[in-house]
């Protein structure tokens, strides 16, 4: 088992390499540089010298030398666009992310499991087709769009909920504890929602087939002959069974927890990993972009083996 | 409930320990008020040196000074057009050679030290710093060098005598403090962390600029030319419909370059208005004369100006600004925004005459085909129209004029690239037409910048690129012009000789929608930015919401 383990991570570091050095030489070869955003009273000799003065000019070959000799130091390099070292950059913006995709996730499992489960054993019923469609029409809805109508219906048309930002701009340095804590959720409300109802479609899609497949099972049959209660039988036996394939789904929904939320954090302004990711390509900050390389391939790493993991820990015959 | 009313409970008592201004703290008195702006995005650059961005210029003005403000009518030839800002007076000497600035002896840093003619003297040592490599050194070169007479005396050395030699140092200097930034090593100062804590003699202080997060200043209260009306500024990075509806619930309380199509809403809008300020900057459509990625060999199309003056004709400029701006817009007059001071709204533009248009392209040669193109020597009629993806107005202009192109036969394809593609192709000569919309200085001289021969090249910004012999003349009799009048005579000649030659549609010039929260007194806006004059907005004591009376404590960390 440890083996399996070791050989796994020499695997994902192999993969985390490649990534690394593909998406350096990517970036780079993209038209531009972190000196080219548009201004007319900068002059071509000035964006040369700036070139010049951090390295920009020099062969990639070079450049991907010093690079990597600089990670090997711990040193992830500068961002232009944070004007901070990019180290500094991911330490705000990692969290943050964390904070809005973690809580998501978590509730669209939950939820959406929860939701499976109720459609397979009512499959047919009213139940299974109301909310088939609902949370089919949430699925159909295009991301940006979706969550910019959630942002017009409880910040503008009925206006109980802050319009984006992490905390109030204001007010938040000014509160008391629990004030502060309060400030905090009210602007989670509106992005965690939007993100839970767009992902929640398709994990109880996910969960209404592997249970309609676990239920007609010989061992659910055998359980329901020693007597045990329906709800003993669909929540214990039956819905551990399903939850195979949705630990796979976790692995590769884990990923996204940094990079998938970049419509969210653009329509509620919320300054995490999939803004700064997606400014640091357009802003050609090259550093930045090969770091948030290596932070989302290492987060696939992860999700990986946290599958692999919670596979073992559900599944038996795995174990054996 | 109870939050609210804890909240409440806590910022007046916050306020009230801690502010220095009782009026403030309690809401009521004169001072007082918070603003806060969702921006289109983060500064790119704020220490004075290298700003050249929208944003990074908004910061660099409220917390910085210059030695003289320009005066609403931008005149920027002689002194006349200028107001005393750090300085008090000044003193030519005889032969125009230099001129001795008097400091304003109450003038204080933020940190509470005296401004000095050492920090003026630091001040150009850096922007001229080729090691720097300030993107306003090729402004400043007339000036050689800058002595200090005694400490509030520092007394500018010209190389030669020009009429916007004050200009030059007044306006693109902004004084910075020697005894904060003196220290760092020149070709350190754009990464280090110094750079990014602001401490200036403006209006306000920088108190936090956390990237991508927001931009947060406050009153400098102890100001010596009086503490602005405001208490705070919050500047928030921000998607353009997010930010608009942060406007419209009152959320947030000034946008600029609110969304056009927004712009109704303002008006029945109970919280929010709107209002235009029209800006320094215009667009137009360029032809580039040459093939793509060649300086030489003639582009098959525009090479030929009949061609050139039939797409300006085939193209409706009014009903493309009503289009994309309703009734917000303004129309461009030829290669200068009306704000600045040489402007002339009565040169002429080809007019729009798609008749003419097409008699002009039959007599260059190129005929319509069956299917209405055009083509000659069975070449097609055809080019490819650059546009940026961050420019919502110009990718709008962009299929507009493409369908008023292939009226008269012409076919257009539009090329959506992002603003460092912009740039390189640009650099390199990579492009057959491009929307461009250069952000110009108030001054002749930044017309010469773009459109003069001497431009073309690593140290100009004539991309085109556009030569004519007849025009560098003209730009220079205007820039070296002393009397005003004489200076606009030839900036206009300039400008109607450039027009006639057709290397560019002009089609608009940059005006902001502002989205602006009913309670916030703004003054008429300055014609060089609505953040000139910021110093003056006010929140009347009557009007003013919980977030209005902070006061000027420090946040907690």
């Amino acid at each position: 088992m440890r083996r399996q383990l070791a050989a796994r991570l020499a695997q994902s570091l192999i993969v985390v390499i490649i990534v690394t050095t593909i998406s350096f030489f990517v970036i780079r070869s993209a038209p531009g540089d972190p000196f080219s955003y548009e201004s007319s009273t900068i002059t071509p000799a000035i964006r040369q010298h700036w070139r010049e003065q951090f390295g920009y000019d020099k062969p990639l070959p070079t450049q991907f030398v010093r690079y990597v000799v600089s990670v090997a130091h711990g040193e992830l390099g500068y961002s232009f666009q944070m004007h901070e070292p990019v180290s500094e950059a991911l330490a705000t913006a990692v969290p943050r992310t964390l904070l809005l995709t973690g809580i998501s996730l978590a509730l669209s499992f939950v939820i959406g499991v929860i939701i499976g489960v109720l459609q397979a054993t009512h499959s047919g019923g009213w139940f299974d087709r109301l909310s088939s469609a609902v949370l089919l029409f949430f699925y159909s809805l295009p991301d940006f769009w979706g969550a910019l109508m959630i942002l017009l219906m409880f910040a503008y048309w009925w206006p109980v909920l802050p319009a984006g930002n992490i905390v109030d701009p204001v007010l938040h340095g000014y509160m008391g504890g629990w004030d502060a804590f309060v400030d905090r959720a009210r602007h989670l409300v509106l992005p965690v929602l939007s993100f839970t109802l767009l992902t929640m479609a398709g994990i109880t899609r996910y969960q209404r087939a592997a249970m309609l497949e676990t239920l007609p099972m010989d061992f659910i049959r055998t359980a329901r002959a020693k007597g045990l209660s329906e709800r003993r039988i669909i929540w214990r036996h039956a819905l551990r069974n399903a939850l195979t394939p949705m630990v796979a789904l976790l692995g590769l929904m884990l990923p996204a927890l940094l990079g998938g939320a970049l419509f969210v954090e653009k329509v509620f302004a919320w300054p995490g990993m999939g803004l700064l990711a997606a400014g640091a390509i357009a802003a050609r900050d090259y550093d930045l972009v090969t770091a948030t390389v290596i932070v989302g391939s290492v987060m696939v790493v992860i999700g990986n083996l946290l599958a692999d993991l919670l596979h073992l820990a559900i599944d038996p015959r795995v174990r054996e | 409930m109870r939050t609210s009313l804890l909240l409440l409970a806590s910022v007046a008592v916050l306020g009230g320990c801690t502010s220095k201004d009782s009026g403030s703290a309690a809401g009521t008195g004169a001072t007082g008020g918070t603003v806060i702006m969702p921006t289109p995005g983060d500064a790119v650059e704020v220490f004075p040196p290298f700003v050249n961005d929208q944003i990074g210029r908004w910061v660099q003005d409220m917390v910085f000074e210059r030695l003289a403000d320009l005066k609403t009518g931008l005149v920027t030839v002689g002194d006349k057009g200028f107001a005393p800002r750090l300085a008090t007076k000044w003193t030519w000497a005889p032969d125009s050679l230099s001129i001795a600035f008097s400091l304003d002896p109450r003038a204080r840093w933020h940190d509470g030290k005296p401004v000095t003619a050492n920090d003026v003297r630091y001040s150009f040592k850096v922007f001229s710093d080729p090691k720097v490599g300030s993107p306003t050194a090729p402004n400043i070169t007339n000036i050689d060098s800058i002595s200090v007479r005694d400490s509030l005396t520092p007394v500018a050395w010209f190389k030669k005598r020009t009429p916007e030699q004050f200009y030059d140092l007044a306006y693109q200097l902004m004084i910075m403090p020697e005894h904060v930034y003196g220290s760092i090593p020149a070709d350190q100062l754009h990464t280090s962390p110094a750079t990014r804590k602001l401490i200036g003699s403006g209006p306000f202080k920088l108190v936090a600029w956390e990237p991508g997060t927001r931009i947060e200043f406050i009153a400098d209260t102890a100001n010596y030319r009086g503490r602005p009306s405001l208490d705070r500024v919050i500047m928030t990075p921000t998607d353009a419909a997010t930010g608009a509806t942060q406007i419209l619930a009152g959320q947030a309380d000034f946008m600029v370059a609110f969304p056009v199509d927004q712009v109704p809403k303002l008006e029945s809008s109970p919280v929010a208005r709107s209002m235009v300020d029209p800006q320094l900057g215009y667009t137009f459509m360029a032809m580039n004369p040459h093939l793509a990625k060649s300086m030489t060999a003639p582009n098959p199309v525009f090479a030929d100006i009949r061609v050139r003056r039939a797409l300006s004709m085939a193209v409706d400029r009014v009903a493309m600004l009503h289009n994309v701006f309703g009734n917000t817009g303004l129309l461009a007059h030829g290669p200068f925004p009306m704000t600045a001071g040489y402007a002339d709204s009565t040169l002429r533009v080809p007019p729009f005459d798609t008749t003419a248009a097409k008699a002009l392209l039959d007599s260059a040669g190129w005929r319509a085909g069956s299917n209405g193109m055009r083509a000659k020597d069975g070449r097609p009629l055809r080019f490819s129209l650059m546009l940026p993806s961050t420019s919502l107005f110009r990718r709008r202009y962009g299929v507009l004029l493409q369908e008023q192109f292939r009226k008269i036969g012409a076919q257009v394809d539009l090329d959506v690239v992002d603003s460092p593609t912009t740039i390189r192709r640009e650099q390199e000569h990579d492009w057959e037409a491009v929307l461009q919309t250069p952000g110009t200085d108030p001054s002749i001289t930044g017309s010469k910048q773009f459109w003069g021969s001497g431009a073309i090249g690593a140290n100009g910004q004539n991309f085109i690129p556009y030569s004519n012999h007849k025009v560098d003349v003209l730009l220079d009799s205007a820039a070296s012009a002393f009397d005003p009048a004489k200076a606009k005579d030839a900036a206009s000649r300039a400008f109607q000789t450039i027009i006639d030659d057709v290397p560019a549609i002009w089609l608009y010039d940059v005006t902001f929608s502002y989205g602006v929260n009913r309670r916030i007194t703004i003054p008429a806006p300055t014609l060089d930015g609505w953040w000139m004059n910021l110093q003056s907005w006010s929140i009347p004591a009557d009007k003013r919401i919980p977030r209005d009376r902070i006061g000027l404590a420090a946040a907690k960390p």
